[in-house]
């Protein structure tokens, strides 16, 4: 079976989100189909410009096509479409127009897909909301497989898009909240859906010793890993651990891993270490008393899956019901939907190690179930199967 | 749940939590953090805003008592030996020194009668006071008393309203969900009857064509038999 991965980016510097989701899957996968990657030429997602200057090229043993984007995004035009659209009445040609604006505008590569349709037996467009998932689905609906990698945010709700949630041949969905929420929204019962997720890759051998003596870290602390930002609910965050330093005089230290695009507030238990390699991430972590997650928009954290696969407890944003939904499924996570539920969680975690472990192994546990690459491939060829038997 | 399978964990400043390790639930222990955070902000709102404790709140209704006399005690002047002696020879005289003494007497009992009168009155405004103390702090834990009531009446009443608004606002929002299925599959029948109709529109405009021919054959061979007939 020939498969095509049609993603917004791709390559070995993009360390997160959708375009990481799909190079794992599309270098799993290759096993068992034919894979291809059809991608752009851009690195950067705010402006989408074109970076990658090789048309072909072959990443982990995963051939790639890549596309020339023909307009690059202005970050300032772009924020002002979204923001006519999120705040006004609007027709569905402003609908369309913000989706240019959205990008990446790469005709060449909806070309592509539209005239060799005939060459692949399925197309796998990785996230919903961007122009090549759109119109890749929209020109070859029979074809195509839609992982939507949805949040619980305001474009969702656009009207285009509860058309293209009817219209591919299958969805794979993050969680089950995802599934729900997609469904609720677009009435897509009759779309063949499966709840599969992401594995996680963690480093062979990591170095505690090396990562403490290197950042300078003492003694106990809890850690937040990923871009630092608003919509993660970091600001939150920083507020509510300073209250809690303050109320409860606690000697715990707050690590940070990730870019950060918003100011952290100066204090002698907050670390904040920058981007660090997987190998000094996961010993980060391993060292952790916990991993928070106060982000308000998930479609699936990874990095909760990953602080479960070391056998950590989280603490996190109940606001967000994808991460409410994991931890009382797993049963290895408190969470909190305002500073007193933050701090008697937190506080009821440090206190006790015994609750810490059990939660941990509960976290183990469910990451071993659902998320080792046995079962997603599983997941991955068990629906294919089914597609192919309607045919 | 047995009970005595549950682990209680007690936080600085929070009453325990009860954790059944074997089974556990985070479900549980979450509802348990919110019932103790009710609890503890029940608690506060029942102590006042500014009174920690029931024991500062008990101290409050009482009327405040102002001691109006100073913490010393009277002791008469001690009279040495010579003094004495002195005050026994002067005696003869007593009414001679009294009748020089008399403006100085005058003026010493008419201070003695102002001060007196400035005493009186600086009791009986101490009293005065302390009446309108304990009368403004009954005042005004009435009016805090009265107010709480208030807030708790206007906090049930909006909480009923909430209630009932969201329960009407559900079923609304049922019957709507309903609707829009009822909707969907009406259009979608809408759609396989119209694809149906078009269909056979098609098939009836196919046979009309056929009998247009078929007519315009049989007036051919209409015309061909008159000819053969009239010839």
């Amino acid at each position: 079976m020939k498969i095509a991965f049609v993603v917004q980016r791709y390559g070995l510097e993009i360390n997160g989100g959708a375009e990481l989701h799909c190079r794992w899957i599309a270098e799993h996968m290759q096993k068992h189909w034919n894979v291809e990657v059809l991608t752009t030429k851009a690195l950067d997602y705010i402006t989408w410009r074109n970076h990658y200057t090789k048309a072909n090229e072959v990443i982990n043993g995963v051939p790639v096509k890549r596309f020339p984007v023909t307009r690059t995004r202005n970050p300032e035009k772009f924020g002002r479409t979204q923001k006519f659209i999120l705040e006004n009445e609007h027709k569905e040609t402003d609908e369309y127009r913000w989706l240019e604006e959205e990008g990446p505008y790469s005709p060449a590569l909806i070309k592509y897909v539209q005239d060799h349709q005939d060459e692949y037996d399925y197309f796998i467009f990785f996230s919903y909301r961007y122009y090549h998932s759109f119109w890749g689905i929209n020109s070859i609906p029979d074809k195509s497989v839609l992982v939507p990698t949805a949040e619980r945010d305001a474009i969702i709700y656009l009207k285009i898009f509860k058309e293209c949630f009817r219209k591919p041949r299958a969805i794979v969905y993050n969680s089950l909240e995802e599934r729900q929420m997609i469904q609720s929204l677009s009435q897509n019962t009759g779309v063949k859906g499966e709840v599969v997720g992401v594995g996680t890759e963690i480093p062979t051998e990591f170095f505690i010793d090396k990562f403490r003596q290197e950042y300078g870290i003492q003694g106990d602390y809890i850690i937040y890993i990923g871009r630092i930002d608003e919509n993660k609910g970091c600001d939150e965050l920083f507020d509510f651990f300073l209250r809690f330093k303050q109320a409860t005089e606690s000697d715990i230290q707050l690590v940070l891993i990730g870019n950060t695009i918003i100011k952290i507030p100066i204090h002698p238990d907050i670390y904040y270490l920058g981007f660090l390699s997987e190998e000094d991430k996961f010993a980060a972590l391993y060292e952790a008393l916990l991993l928070l997650m106060p982000s308000f928009y998930e479609s699936l954290s990874m990095v909760t899956l990953e602080a479960w696969a070391m056998h950590k407890p989280v603490l996190a944003n109940a606001r967000c019901d994808v991460l409410l939904g994991q931890c009382q499924r797993s049963q290895a996570g408190l969470y909190y939907q305002n500073y007193p539920e933050f701090k008697a969680a937190l506080q009821l975690l440090l206190s006790s190690p015994r609750l810490r472990n059990v939660l941990g192994e509960n976290g183990l546990g469910y990451f071993e179930k659902h998320y080792t690459w046995e079962s997603i491939e599983n997941k991955y060829l068990s629906l294919f199967s089914r597609l192919e038997k309607e045919i | 749940m047995d009970e005595n399978k549950k682990d209680k964990i007690e936080g600085n400043d929070q009453p325990a939590i009860k954790i059944d390790y074997d089974n556990i639930d985070v479900v549980d222990i979450m509802n348990q953090i919110r019932q103790n955070i009710a609890s503890q902000a029940r608690d506060e709102e029942a102590a006042g805003p500014c009174l920690a404790n029931e024991e500062d709140r008990s101290r409050s209704e009482e009327p405040a008592k102002v001691s109006i006399e100073p913490d010393i005690t009277y002791a008469p002047i001690p009279v040495s030996r010579a003094k004495r002696i002195l005050l026994t020879l002067m005696r003869p005289f007593a009414p001679v020194i009294k009748l020089l003494v008399l403006p100085v007497h005058h003026e010493m009992m008419e201070t003695i009668n102002k001060l007196d009168y400035t005493n009186k009155r600086l009791d009986s405004l101490s009293d005065k006071m302390e009446k309108t103390l304990t009368q403004l702090s009954q005042e005004m834990y009435d009016s805090f008393h009265k107010t709480n009531l208030k807030i708790d009446s206007f906090n049930d009443s909006v909480n009923r309203r909430m209630d009932k608004t969201f329960h009407d606002f559900g079923k609304t929002l049922d019957r709507a969900r309903e609707y829009t299925k009822l909707l969907h599959n009406l259009s979608h029948n809408i759609v396989v009857e119209l694809t149906k109709l078009k269909v056979e529109e098609e098939s009836l405009k196919i046979k009309n064509r056929i009998m247009e021919k078929d007519f315009e054959h049989l007036r051919q061979k209409e015309k061909a038999i008159e000819k053969q007939v009239f010839k």
